[in-house]
């Protein structure tokens, strides 16, 4: 029987690995485009997030992709590679881009800073894959709100992100509970992105 | 007659899916996703859908190849075929619902190692006719599934005192909640519980029939 001969096997595993291929890469090929616009919009959203008076909920994706074009100017030197929103030509807040390894894989976010470079306006994560409950509870609005008004100017590290129940400084948030390596290596994303935006802007200056 | 033996061998599939053969607490397949999964309910809802369309169509994939595939690799073939599958819900999640293909994180992807899939084509899929192969697969993934979701209605409601999302009269305000319930060990006393009570209603029900 031909299902016995040897060559039979190899044939027939190529035939049915390029049928289930072909099938795989096609339909990628026809959902590519809207994988990139969601991923875009992710981090338009989360961008938009972070600067004070600029996201709402309610708007469609459309309007909130066009009030990321028409408000928002694109990170160049001078921003030290954070966008910068601008009223009557003056920078009014920064969104900086932060990204560095999770507990399970890579964390995308973005860190909103005031003008004067002290204080921190928002935070928001595009992209995570934390454990669902505990460190994915990162993204949840009560453990983002916590970084509102915290100061990152102080000496030592910009944020401190601290064990549920302990006491808190102007600089201090609180960890989410179940999640402590989530949370170290957020609080390490967000102070190295921190750090090397402060001095990018400092050698900017000289 | 043809039509009631049809029947009656549908039913008898079915009830060996959902409940004699049960996959969790009777054959002890899928174990690890019922383990990871099982902390928020819509995330299970998700991943037991997930399972339903990659277990049915696998087996029935595989029980119309099986004349035709070299018995030395068809262990191969089949992994292949339930990738196929699995590829196609995550691609479709990470397309149209983008925020739950973020909640799943990994877990879609792991769908290829999961013990039933694997088992029911490899033990039903392979020796049976296609539409045979799909109901069987369908309902194992139901008996799968509403054992999934026991343990996560639980989960979530204990640990977080929510119910797919929303906060639960009593358990939101007045429950102290039981964070060990969405950690890891959290699922172990569950699955254990879950296991106990329907094997012991299994069991009294077949002492009975005897």
């Amino acid at each position: 029987m031909i299902r016995q001969k040897r060559w039979f096997a190899i044939f027939y595993m190529f035939v049915v690995t390029a049928f289930f291929s072909s099938i795989v890469i096609g339909f990628s090929q026809f959902t590519r485009e809207r994988v990139q616009a969601n991923q875009q919009i992710a981090f338009e959203r989360a961008v938009l997030m972070v600067l004070p008076g600029m996201y709402n909920p309610e708007l469609s994706q459309l309007a909130m992709h066009k009030r990321f074009e028409d408000q928002l100017s694109k990170p160049d030197k001078s921003s030290a590679g954070a966008y910068t929103l601008k009223e009557k030509g003056q920078i009014t807040a920064y969104a900086l881009p932060v990204s560095g390894q999770g507990f399970w894989a890579p964390i995308k976010g973005v860190i909103g800073i005031n003008a004067d470079k002290q204080m921190v306006t928002g935070l928001a994560f595009y992209e995570q894959r934390e454990t669902p409950g505990l460190g994915a509870q990162i993204i949840k609005t009560s453990f983002r709100k916590q970084f509102e008004g915290k100061i990152i100017s102080l000496v030592g590290k910009a944020i401190s992100i601290k064990r549920p129940g302990e006491k808190i400084g102007v600089s201090d948030v609180h960890a989410v509970t179940g999640a402590t390596q989530t949370c170290i290596r957020v609080e390490k994303i967000i102070n190295n992105a921190i750090r090397n935006w402060q001095e990018k802007l400092e050698q900017e200056n000289q | 007659m043809a039509v009631v033996s049809k029947k009656s061998e549908a039913g008898k599939i079915i009830a060996e899916g959902l409940w004699n053969n049960n996959p969790i607490f009777k054959q002890v397949l899928g174990i690890c996703s019922a383990l990871a999964v099982t902390n928020l309910v819509l995330n299970t809802i998700v991943m037991c859908g997930a399972l339903v369309f990659t277990l049915s169509l696998s087996a029935a994939t595989v029980s119309i190849l099986r004349n035709f595939t070299p018995r030395n690799i068809r262990m191969m073939v089949e992994t292949l075929i339930i990738a196929f599958y699995v590829i196609i819900v995550d691609v479709i999640l990470k397309a149209y619902w983008p925020q739950m293909s973020d909640n799943l994180g990994p877990y879609v992807g792991l769908i290829i190692t999961n013990c039933i899939v694997m088992g029911r084509c490899e033990a039903y899929g392979n020796a049976n006719p296609p539409l045979r192969a799909f109901i069987d697969g369908f309902f194992n993934a139901l008996g799968y599934s509403f054992v999934l979701l026991t343990i996560a209605a639980f989960r979530e409601i204990l640990g977080m005192g929510t119910f797919l999302g929303i906060a639960v009269p009593y358990f939101s305000t007045g429950w102290d909640k039981w964070i060990v319930m969405v950690m890891p060990p959290g699922a172990f006393f569950m699955l254990a519980i879950v296991t106990w009570i329907l094997r012991s209603v299994q069991i009294s029900r077949e002492e009975k029939d005897k």
